[in-house]
């Protein structure tokens, strides 16, 4: 299993199209930045013209941390989607190639290469969103400076600087659940699918129609909990004044659950499922 | 050795196989010839792993972790990646010996240059069916399934794969198992031959026997040869330097002789085959 988990690795850093996404995620990254910094001193002076002159606000309030919390809110579409044509691609590929047939000619256990590719596409999810972290505080913090956070839930929260650090931090950590949950879903959808463009309009379909459901109340207190497209945004819970720790653990372990039971169903279905 | 009896596969409502029964020996060439559509890679996709029959036995005699190899239409490899990468990887993930040694060998085995090291996109076709052969060996399976070798290969290339194969059966005691459309090249290396034509094997036994019942006549190549008159007697067809007649493969063997006797020189005599006979014999 080792060497398949390394083959796995080997494989997705040798291709082009990996870099590619990479370039695209930094290339957002550097977009959101630079809107910040074109656009954001207007929008901050419009929403808290008032409370400047009531409250005082430690550093400037267009700093690192909100850029930070901008570039958290953008994430949450194109990130999974660029997370799932690169995942998906490291099966749909492989049957179009028709290296699966090859490698399926070795003596390797089925299930067990489809498992390296769940294991890798799920640690390849999480150096996405660690790159894009680091980066993010990074930049943010170079350009904008530091200073406390001030962001609109339910009404205007602040948060001081060290505090707001610690809130982004466990946003990526518990927010990259979620990006794990889709990538894995899309490499499901890959041994459903097999062709790449197939395989992308529908995990497009899933993440829409997931970020619409997200909105939507399902009317069921238990639905609302439990359903997975209402588990996408828990790390919006670290920007409550209290966080919900409680909340917090029960959705990522749901989330868990789902990711799984997607991987599983793919499993089974990739093991029984003829390679022709 | 590779035996597979009464397999039968249906895809949908199309029938794929219908009790397919095939026995090679150890060490020999065997030779699966059908149209296209007629089964031959759906019987050897079964007989690789890749798809399950929905009935029948496949038993594959050999030792090691793997028993057979095999290419299936294309080599299909990583693109992306260089010979010795394709092998590197293909050993790790069976836990072969992927030392620089042993991928120098398989890689001189099927006499690819050792010196390239660029992607396998620009290799030539031969050289990726060499690539694709050298990956199929790894871990030393005792059967080798090769279907439709030969195809997308230039002549050179052809007669190059044909000599790796014959090499193969002659110094490792491989089972060969074969399949192509491309009668001319089974016949130079297959012993056996089985027919396949709408997923059932219609025929099976010695290429020479085979090919020969199908024959139905002969082009003969020389300078002179249109001075030969009594060739008239077979229905000819002229095409410069070359006449092809009717003629049955005992009467074939009188003609030669015949043409000696008058002095006409022939450079070839080439079988032509009834290929409708051959593939869907029971259209005639």
């Amino acid at each position: 299993m080792r060497q398949l988990l390394y083959i796995e690795a080997y494989k997705l850093f040798r291709q082009s199209r990996t870099y590619y996404a990479i370039l695209a995620l930094l290339f957002i990254e550097a977009i959101v930045l630079l809107s910040a910094y074109y656009q954001g001193t207007g929008i901050i002076d419009i929403v808290l013209a008032n409370l400047k002159d009531t409250f005082y606000f430690k550093g400037n309030l267009l700093n690192g941390n909100l850029i930070i919390y901008f570039i958290l809110n953008s994430f949450w579409f194109h990130v999974p989607l660029l997370c799932m044509i690169i995942v998906s691609g490291m099966l749909t590929t492989e049957y179009e190639e028709k290296t699966l047939q090859t490698v399926l000619m070795q003596p390797v256990v089925k299930w067990k290469y489809l498992a390296a590719k769940y294991i890798v596409a799920s640690l390849f999810t999480m150096f996405l969103v660690l790159l894009l972290a680091v980066t993010s505080f990074m930049l943010s913090y170079g350009i904008f400076g530091e200073g406390d956070l001030v962001v609109y839930t339910d009404g205007l929260t602040f948060f001081e600087h060290d505090d707001a650090f610690d809130r982004l931090v466990y946003a990526f950590l518990f927010g990259s659940l979620s990006l794990v949950f889709f990538s894995v879903m899309s490499l499901t959808l890959a041994v459903l699918l097999k062709e790449s463009f197939k395989t992308w309009i529908v995990a497009a379909l899933f993440l829409i129609v997931s970020t619409l459901l997200l909105k939507i109340d399902l009317g069921s207190d238990v639905w609302n909990q439990i359903a997975f497209f209402k588990l996408n945004n828990t790390w919006q819970y670290f920007f409550n004044l209290e966080i919900d720790w409680k909340a917090v653990m029960i959705n990522s372990t749901l989330i868990g659950v789902y990711t799984l039971l997607t991987m599983l169903v793919g499993l089974f279905i990739f093991q029984k499922k003829d390679i022709g | 050795m590779i035996s597979c009896q009464q397999i039968q596969k249906k895809y949908d409502t199309v029938r794929a196989l219908h009790n397919v029964t095939i026995s090679c020996k150890k060490g020999e060439i065997y030779g699966l010839v059908g149209a296209n559509g007629a089964g031959k890679t759906t019987l050897f996709k079964i007989l690789l792993g890749l798809v399950t029959a929905d009935s029948g036995t496949v038993e594959i005699f050999g030792d090691g972790a793997k028993k057979i190899g095999g290419i299936i239409e294309k080599p299909a490899l990583y693109s992306y990646l260089s010979a010795h990468d394709n092998l590197r990887l293909f050993s790790k993930m069976q836990g072969a010996n992927a030392s620089k040694q042993t991928i120098e060998a398989s890689l001189e085995q099927v006499g690819l240059p050792l010196d390239r090291t660029d992607p396998v996109r620009n290799f030539s076709m031969g050289m990726k069916q060499r690539l694709g052969i050298a990956v199929a060996l790894l871990n030393n399976p005792s059967c080798l399934l090769l279907d439709e070798p030969f195809s997308g290969l230039d002549p050179l290339g052809i007669e190059a794969l044909n000599q790796l194969i014959f090499d193969l059966a002659q110094q490792t005691q491989m089972t060969i198992l074969i399949s192509s459309h491309i009668i001319d090249v089974l016949s130079t290396v297959c012993t056996n031959l089985s027919i396949i034509h709408d997923g059932e094997i219609i025929q099976t036994g010695a290429t020479s026997t085979i090919l020969t019942a199908c024959t139905k006549g002969y082009t003969l190549c020389g300078p002179e040869i249109q001075k030969a008159s009594f060739l008239n007697n077979y229905n000819p067809v002229s095409n410069g330097n070359c006449t092809t007649i009717s003629a049955s493969a005992i009467e074939i063997s009188e003609i030669i002789f015949k043409l000696s006797q008058q002095e006409i020189a022939i450079t070839s005599c080439r079988p032509v085959l009834d290929l409708q006979q051959l593939f869907n014999p029971k259209q005639q």
